[in-house]
């Protein structure tokens, strides 16, 4: 494995752990497991490519996950919401009929060819790193991901807002009796999450172009990434997904003829030991 | 409460009420109530059968075989989800795995289609008992999401290079029928062509149907939804909570494989599509739409999705499935079946207060 390889891994997981930690946390404090949450990633790489055609791509990075928080606000208002009674199975496929919806308008707006995103002509080359030269977008790509999870990680540990969501993602009953708002709180990580879904689809754009169909390969890998890590535990998701990225691209290197059936395998190697996942508690 | 229950707190049917079988979930099964179901399958085994006199439209049969098809996988998965509360979005691991042991040993192997389809089935099964000895333990989510990862790993196997020869990759694989070979009696045009396989397909959806209705009247379904409803009090009454489950996660993983045998033998083909995400989704789709907890939901749901299939082939389908499942279960719990049921029921009730 050589450095370049190391870094697509890096790149990969870090994107896989920032969609992954707004889908543990809309699970912590929902409970709804969101099968549209790769329809939003979808979302943000389209919105990357209507934007960027007709402006910059910087500009795209900041409207994309503005676009998505507000779709998140009209998810968790307008749906989870309104079926937080109903089990979990109920709302998860209410949310995969949402995943089917996108999909289709999506197609229908944008057509069913591959869009391609450039990425921004300033990072258009590459750069040597460390002795091994590699694409800047992607050194770019890693830079920005890491530091999002980050200043999510400072965020959830210093801020009130953060105390809350890690509260209720803990036990959500007993922090609404002690006085956390409970709706807001997770309208605020609703929006949160698919904002982070959007960046992570902006980000991903030019590496791997806007096409229908690329939010059930990012939603399986996410979900995988959620059980494996806990499910509704936001540390859990983060630090797999970096370690999923990190072993698809050891597999593509080591196993390549088996390689896309690395993620299964550490589901069902991690499930059949631990069901509550490695870091999880909860079970339900 | 979720869809999953809820017939149960429903009395148990009044014989005279003339809707004896699905439904209610009352326990046990008597030889008069036993007579009925039996009597109303052949009935309705009878009558099926006239199906392809009486819609004679090539398009409509064909959709009626795919719908039947479909159904008896959907009849399975809404067995497990309705006796066990388990949930599973790996089903198409049986359905497409038999398929393709189908395709494989007829085409690869140059085995009898009888055979085939013999090994299809076996295979399918016994893939469900291995998966199901790893999976029903576990709860919740996770069992949707592990069922979910072997059917997902069962995709990728078949997509893979390194079997290409085998499986076609992304090409699929034909079924072969050498010469003048017949699966049962009938020969491959025969089974291609939806009037005449019709017969087929109808027998087994009604076998299929009459057996896992059986089995969920028995003690053996009283015992099932027992572990359902609390399994811990079901472990300490002396029960057995897991292999109890695994046979059901078996039978309605036989039921899948069925399935995907009648799907290769009526379409001579099998692509990965059998094995997609997408498959997983709109069989569990079909289930929950049509009603998970009545016995003919399932098929009802099947059969409206394949006519979608047909009619919106355009590429709307998604689109109308999506809506159909978020209006379904926003408005209609328990699924088309099961709301009927229950309104029907409320509407006789009402009726019968009324009399003096």
């Amino acid at each position: 494995v050589n450095l370049a390889q190391v870094l697509n891994g890096i790149s990969l997981g870090a994107l896989l752990m920032i969609v992954s930690s707004g889908l543990a946390m809309i699970y912590g404090l929902r409970g709804v497991m969101n099968f549209a949450h790769g329809a939003l990633y979808m979302i943000g790489a389209y919105t990357a490519f209507a934007v960027t055609t007709k402006t910059s791509f910087w500009f795209a990075l900041i409207v994309a996950p503005l676009v998505l928080a507000v779709l998140g606000a009209v998810l968790e208002l307008g749906v989870f919401r309104r079926v937080e009674r109903r089990s979990p199975i109920e709302v998860a496929l209410i949310a995969f009929g949402i995943a089917l919806i996108i999909e289709r308008l999506v197609v229908l707006i944008w057509g069913s060819n591959t869009k391609p995103v450039p990425a921004p002509g300033a990072l258009s080359g590459t750069v040597s790193f460390l002795g091994t030269s590699y694409p800047s977008y992607r050194l770019t790509v890693i830079g920005i991901t890491l530091l999002v999870a980050a200043s999510l990680v400072i965020w959830l540990l210093r801020s009130r807002t953060g105390l809350y969501i890690r509260a209720a993602s803990h036990d959500t009953e007993t922090s609404a009796v002690l006085g956390v708002n409970v709706d807001r709180t997770s309208l605020i990580v609703v929006c949160l999450g698919a904002a982070l879904a959007g960046l992570a689809g902006t980000l991903a754009a030019p590496f791997v172009s806007a096409s229908p169909g690329m939010d059930t390969a990012i939603l399986i890998n996410t979900l995988i990434v959620v059980v494996v890590g806990g499910l509704g535990s936001i540390w859990g998701a983060m630090v797999i997904g970096m370690v999923l990225g990190l072993l698809q691209i050891m597999g593509n290197v080591w196993l390549p003829s088996v390689s896309t059936l690395v993620p299964y395998a550490l589901l069902i190697a991690v499930l059949l030991f631990r069901p509550q996942g490695l870091a999880g508690t909860r079970l339900q | 409460m979720s869809a999953l229950d809820e017939n149960v707190g429903v009395a148990p049917a009044d014989p005279t009420e003339q809707v004896p079988e699905p439904a209610a979930v009352s326990v046990g099964l008597d030889r008069r109530r036993l007579l009925i179901g039996l009597g109303l399958a052949v009935v309705v085994l009878v009558v099926g059968l006239q199906i392809p006199s009486i819609v004679t439209s090539q398009y409509y049969q064909g959709i009626l075989v795919s719908g039947a098809i479909l159904g008896i996988m959907a009849l399975g998965i809404g067995f497990l989800a309705h006796r066990c509360g388990l949930i599973s979005l790996g089903h198409t691991a049986f359905y497409g795995g038999a398929a393709y042991l189908v395709a494989i040993a007829s085409t690869h192997w140059g085995w009898s289609p009888d055979l085939a389809a013999l090994l299809g089935f076996v295979g399918g099964t016994v893939l469900a008992v291995g998966v199901g000895a790893l999976t029903v333990r576990v709860p919740g989510m996770s069992f949707v999401m592990l069922t979910l990862a072997f059917g997902q790993a069962a995709y990728q196997l078949v997509i893979l290079d390194s079997v290409r020869s085998v499986t076609g990759a992304f090409d699929g694989l034909n079924v072969t029928f050498k010469g003048s070979e017949t699966f049962l009696g009938m020969s491959q045009a025969d089974l291609g062509t939806s009037s005449s396989v019709w017969p087929m397909v109808w027998v087994s959806v009604i076998v299929v149907a009459v057996i896992l209705w059986l089995i969920g009247r028995s003690r053996f379904g009283t015992l099932l939804e027992g572990i359902r409803e609390n399994e811990e009090r079901a472990r300490f009454s002396g029960y057995n909570t897991y292999l109890p489950r695994l046979a059901a996660f078996a039978i309605s993983g036989a039921a899948a494989s069925l399935a995907g045998v009648l799907f290769a033998m009526s379409s001579s083909f099998v692509s990965p599509d059998t094995l997609s995400f997408t498959t997983a989704g709109n069989a569990l789709i079909a289930t929950i739409v049509g009603g998970l907890a009545t016995l003919v939901g399932p098929l009802v749901g099947a059969v409206l999705y394949i006519y979608g299939q047909n009619k919106f082939a355009s590429g709307n389908l998604n689109l109308y499935t999506g809506i159909a499942v978020i209006v379904v279960l926003a408005i209609l719990p328990g699924g088309i079946v099961g709301s009927l049921t229950r309104y029907g029921r409320a509407g006789l009730t009402r009726l019968r207060r009324r009399k003096p």
